[in-house]
């Protein structure tokens, strides 16, 4: 039984580590949907999501989204590190979030 | 003279001013509190009590950009007694876009539930569902080291956790025989020089974020006592988790989804009843499972002030302990409720849940329990 236990643990531990290497490469993300912003070249054409967006769409999947004007600019770069960590969010979403709510409140 | 008194008032004006910049270091608290009403039909006994209020602070410290302490506290009045705890409190450092450690008592990313919806803030209903909580198998937070990151896959995100923690220690049935072969997570103290061995991955596959899917794994090769015959007890938990929030325009509002499935396997192991003085020892097959699912529907896009506060809920969630364990029990709950927002962190609660077990601790027959809840919510 403990082998088992070990056995199931090494493979799900293992396609964990596979696929956080595999996504570690620095290609940039290119995104098809609703655009707010358009940036890049020709050849590298990239759609950004605003922070409003993404303070819609991020903050909604566990509660409701905050007023940005319950806090001001220095609160809201301490709840932005704290989410960041507790809801396991990427930078780039944690930042734009941040300058939006900075921006609206 | 003039100009004098006029420059030496603009100076001191200007370092009035300055104090009330941000400083390097910051500190906030936050946290939330709720209190309410219950009425509990028990296979026919009543009892209806106002709840006492719970405070959670949460103390933040941002040091830098990068280094944060966090702490959660609780303080419960269970009848006449103060109940505290130390919900989780950890020291934190993001180490580059990509990955953050954390090191403390943290709370467990195995599923989702304990980590992002448990406070009663957030979580729509009053109860939390079968599994978690007192008695539960789903780890809720623990004593170690966690990575943790993030990534965007240029639409879809996938983000991740690995732990290693203390882990459990397993009840053997000397303090509590009705309990023997369960999994302890509150007991924090590492038993043994085992550690337990966790993580999950999350995947968005959908570019709005608006569904995740998660897998969780939890084990550890060693749940008793270095000296104890349950050295050598291991266990593996793993659990899958849901949730798929959306605004949808012909709905005019938001429906939430949120699921997760716990397994839970414990080593065979023998334990010892007292039968009319004699030890009797005896053992089961340790597996627990438990499952829920939730659909609310907020309609904020109506036209009404009022219903567009409202949201609705309904969850099943259902709980089985091991055949021919002293808490063998099998548990089937239904909970539907009625919130109203007051604003984005205060919520007013009304449900209804039914629950029927059978087994449960010292209790071989059916139970059903009927309840009505009110409970008040609010997050700071």
């Amino acid at each position: 039984m403990k082998t088992t236990t070990n056995f199931k643990a090494a493979i799900i531990l293992s396609v964990m580590a596979s696929i956080m290497v595999a996504c570690s490469s620095n290609k940039k993300p290119i995104a098809t949907d609703t655009a707010t912003e358009v940036a890049g070249s020709e050849v590298d054409f990239k759609i950004e999501k605003s922070g409003a967006q993404l303070w819609g769409e991020v903050c909604n999947r566990c509660h409701i989204a905050p007023s940005p004007a319950d806090y001001n600019d220095t609160d809201w770069e301490t709840i932005s590190l704290h989410m960041r960590v507790r809801a396991n969010l990427t930078e780039e979403e944690i930042t734009k979030i941040e300058s939006f709510l900075k921006s609206a409140n | 003279m003039t100009l004098i008194i006029l420059g030496l008032g603009s100076s001191a004006l200007a370092q009035t001013y300055n104090t009330f910049e941000p400083s390097k270091t910051q500190f906030m608290l936050r946290g939330y509190g709720h209190t309410g009403f219950e009425y509990l039909d028990t296979g026919g006994e009543q009892e209806s009590t106002f709840l006492g209020a719970t405070f959670a602070p949460i103390f933040l410290y941002k040091h830098s950009d990068k280094l944060m302490f966090e702490a959660e506290l609780e303080f419960e009045l269970e009848g006449n007694e103060l109940k505290t705890g130390l919900e989780y409190a950890d020291v934190m450092y993001v180490l580059n876009k990509h990955m953050t450690v954390r090191a403390g008592k943290f709370l467990l990313p195995f599923g989702t539930f304990m980590e992002r919806l448990h406070p009663a803030w957030i979580n729509r209903l009053p109860s939390r569902p079968l599994g978690f909580g007192h008695d539960g198998i789903a780890p809720a937070s623990d004593i170690g080291v966690e990575l943790r990151g993030a990534f965007d896959l240029g639409g879809p995100k996938l983000n991740y956790a690995v732990y290693v923690t203390n882990g459990p220690r397993i009840k053997d049935g000397s303090e509590e025989p009705e309990e023997a072969g369960m999994l302890d997570f509150g007991y924090y103290e590492d038993v043994n020089k085992a550690k337990a061995l966790g993580g999950r991955i999350g995947l968005l596959p959908l570019s709005d974020s608006s569904m995740e899917w998660g897998i969780s794994a939890y084990t550890t090769n060693s749940t008793g006592a270095e000296d104890s015959d349950y050295k050598d007890v291991g266990a593996f938990l793993w659990a899958l988790d849901l949730s798929y929030v959306k605004s949808i325009t012909p709905l005019q509002g938001v429906v939430d989804i949120k699921a997760q499935y716990n397994s839970s396997n414990v080593d065979t192991a023998t334990y010892y009843e007292i039968e009319d003085g004699i030890s009797e020892p005896y053992s089961f097959d340790n597996q627990s499972s438990s499952f829920y699912t939730q659909l609310s529907y907020s309609p904020i896009m109506s036209g009404s002030d009022f219903i567009k506060q409202l949201e609705f809920v309904g969850r099943y969630s259902d709980f089985n302990a091991p055949e021919g364990a002293e808490w063998e029990e099998k548990s089937t709950q239904y909970a539907f409720g009625l919130n109203y927002w007051l604003s984005w962190r205060s919520v007013v609660k009304f449900s209804y849940q039914t629950t029927k077990m059978e087994g449960g601790h010292d209790s071989d027959g059916t139970t059903r329990t009927n309840g009505l809840f009110v409970h008040w919510a609010i997050g700071f």
